[in-house]
């Protein structure tokens, strides 16, 4: 799985360009296209539904079992962030981007963050680089042990939530004794973050990245060895390397595609440049690869924080930042790799101490959108696989 | 280096466009009906731009703006082509050039109340009919909290 030529992977071949055609969700069949055809059904899959994750509602039209089209229905949980950014110090929009991708806070918090202080030209002290590489590997383990406990929720396979449920409360722990929060940190701020390790924290990481790998094992054999989990996942949902790229993927999904595109190494932030890590790539692009993908990137945030533990420098763990922050006026885009996929936060600034314009591109968003695309052809039951592969957070799509 | 590309691209498609290296990247300004050209060129031509990252609006107060966010895996580059238009006004739909456009294009549209001819979809993405729209423009104000428990 792991591609350590990585530049070469992400060099697509010449005449490999997306084609415009329309997504086969929004192609509609015309009824009674011929003297048998039965009546197609139309099926309302969500809001409430457990298996989308959260509010999503998909619009599925049933042939009998299988799919025709697919149309995702989304705004159930529209808050409005990016209006309410208008209206608020620079400081306090942290608190709002925690909620968007409510699962990996953390890592919107950053990209803002990091946008202030392209605007501001504040340099970032080493030590604060290196806590938010770590916080952000710890904050990606507990998002992807959600994302693979839910996955085998959904598929079928409840044993491995609760494994997993408990051993990511290890990291919680840490991440509340650090940060105050268990999910909605605000733990990065213009500047650097809020706090040092404390006492605890270290003596807790060391105990769970010397427990992890067992874990990771006893995973593997719970739900990757597990033969009805292999049936219903290997094969369903695939996405050429083609179409994850015309639909604007990023992420898991878009490695598990083929491309090993991955923003820690193509554009490093924090203290990644420092950092030693490979990019796992899949092959094939269905949910298998997908699931697979993340497995392996757990393995290897694991890694990346025991080396952020040991080359852990001395210092400041934030630049002397006024309390009131004006960032002149311009414009300024930051990029994160989230669990989920590229975090982009487009800022405009006008001089004053609130944003002009802030956009939130989120991952989420830009993978849903393919759902359109794959799902036609599967049967009913496999929506749920796909949706379950593709790790949305309705938090960021709605925003 | 980049602002070169992409200049030579634009004027080879016989597109005229005002490039500038901005501090967030590189950034072409093009007329709104030559966007569907423009953005053709810039997937097709050298800059292989192959994907579309993120497309959004800005209300400047007296305008809007819309700006398309490109990557090229080729050349490992960003660039930034953005439009300015005014309020109600059409902008042609690049799904056909870009797919990855279909879900921001309805939420700009939406939200800020442009239009996007030839949009195979033009529903509303985030928000029930009962909402005035459009909200992100300067003049929908919010409510404060006052007003939001006075409701």
């Amino acid at each position: 799985m792991t591609d350590p030529q990585l530049p070469q992977a992400c060099i697509l071949p010449e005449g490999e360009s997306p084609t415009p055609v329309l997504p086969r969700g929004l192609r509609r069949v015309p009824r009674g296209v011929d003297e048998l055809a039965t009546e197609h059904l139309i099926v309302n899959m969500g809001p409430q539904h457990p298996s989308t994750h959260g509010v999503l509602h998909i619009l599925l039209e049933l042939d009998g079992e299988e799919i025709i089209a697919a149309e995702a229905s989304l705004g159930y949980l529209h808050r409005g962030i990016e209006k309410l950014a208008e209206h608020r110090r620079y400081n306090a929009v942290g608190t709002l981007l925690d909620r968007a991708d409510y699962v990996s806070g953390i890592h919107t918090e950053l990209a803002f963050a990091q946008a202030t202080e392209q605007l501001m030209g504040i340099e970032v002290p080493p030590k604060a680089l290196w806590l938010r590489s770590m916080f952000s590997e710890i904050v990606r383990i507990t998002s992807h042990l959600v994302a693979i406990g839910t996955y085998g929720l959904d598929i079928g396979a409840m044993a491995p939530f609760l494994y997993i449920m408990r051993d990511r409360e290890a990291l919680l722990k840490v991440l509340e004794s650090v940060t105050g929060a268990r999910m909605m940190f605000n733990y990065v701020r213009p500047g650097g973050v809020l706090a040092d390790l404390t006492p605890e924290a270290e003596p807790l990481l060391r105990q769970f990245l010397k427990t992890f790998p067992g874990y990771l094992d006893e995973y593997h054999t719970l739900l990757t060895g597990n033969e009805i989990f292999q049936a219903r996942v290997k094969g369903i949902g695939v996405i050429d390397r083609a179409t994850a790229i015309a639909f604007g993927m990023s992420g898991p999904p878009l490695r598990a595609s083929g491309l090993g595109w991955d923003v820690r190494k193509e554009r490093p932030y924090a203290a990644y440049d420092q950092l030693r890590f490979d990019v796992p790539v899949g092959a094939d692009g269905d949910c298998w690869d997908r699931y697979f993908v993340r497995m392996e990137e757990m393995r290897i945030s694991a890694e990346l924080i025991e080396q952020c533990l040991d080359g852990m420098p001395e210092g400041e763990v934030s630049a002397k930042v006024p309390k009131v922050l004006k960032p002149p006026a311009g414009e300024a885009y930051s990029a994160v790799e989230s669990p989920r996929g590229e975090v982009g936060i487009h800022v405009v600034s006008d001089g004053t101490d609130t944003p002009y314009r802030m956009h939130l591109k989120g991952p989420s968003l830009m993978n849903l959108a393919v759902v359109d695309e794959v799902m036609p052809g599967h049967k009913i039951a496999d929506s749920v696989a796909i949706i379950g592969s593709l790790d949305i957070v309705l938090g960021e799509i709605d925003r | 280096m980049s602002s070169a590309v992409l200049s030579t691209a634009l004027t080879a498609a016989g597109i005229s466009a005002e490039v500038s290296d901005e501090a967030f990247g590189v950034l072409a300004r093009v007329a709104a009906c030559d966007i569907a050209g423009a953005l053709m060129a810039l997937r097709d031509g050298d800059g292989a731009f192959a994907l579309l990252v993120d497309l959004f609006a800005t209300d400047t107060g007296d305008e809007l703006e819309v700006t398309y966010h490109l990557r090229s895996f080729a050349r490992d580059e960003d660039a930034y082509v953005r439009l300015v238009v005014q309020y109600d006004a059409e902008v042609p739909s690049v799904w056909r050039v870009y797919p990855a456009a279909l879900y921001p294009e309805r939420e700009a549209a939406e939200l800020f109340g442009l239009t996007f001819p030839g949009h195979p979809n033009p529903k509303r993405l985030l928000t029930t009919d009962e909402v005035e729209l459009p909200l992100l423009r300067k003049s929908t104000p919010i409510r404060t909290n006052e007003e939001v428990h006075d409701r």
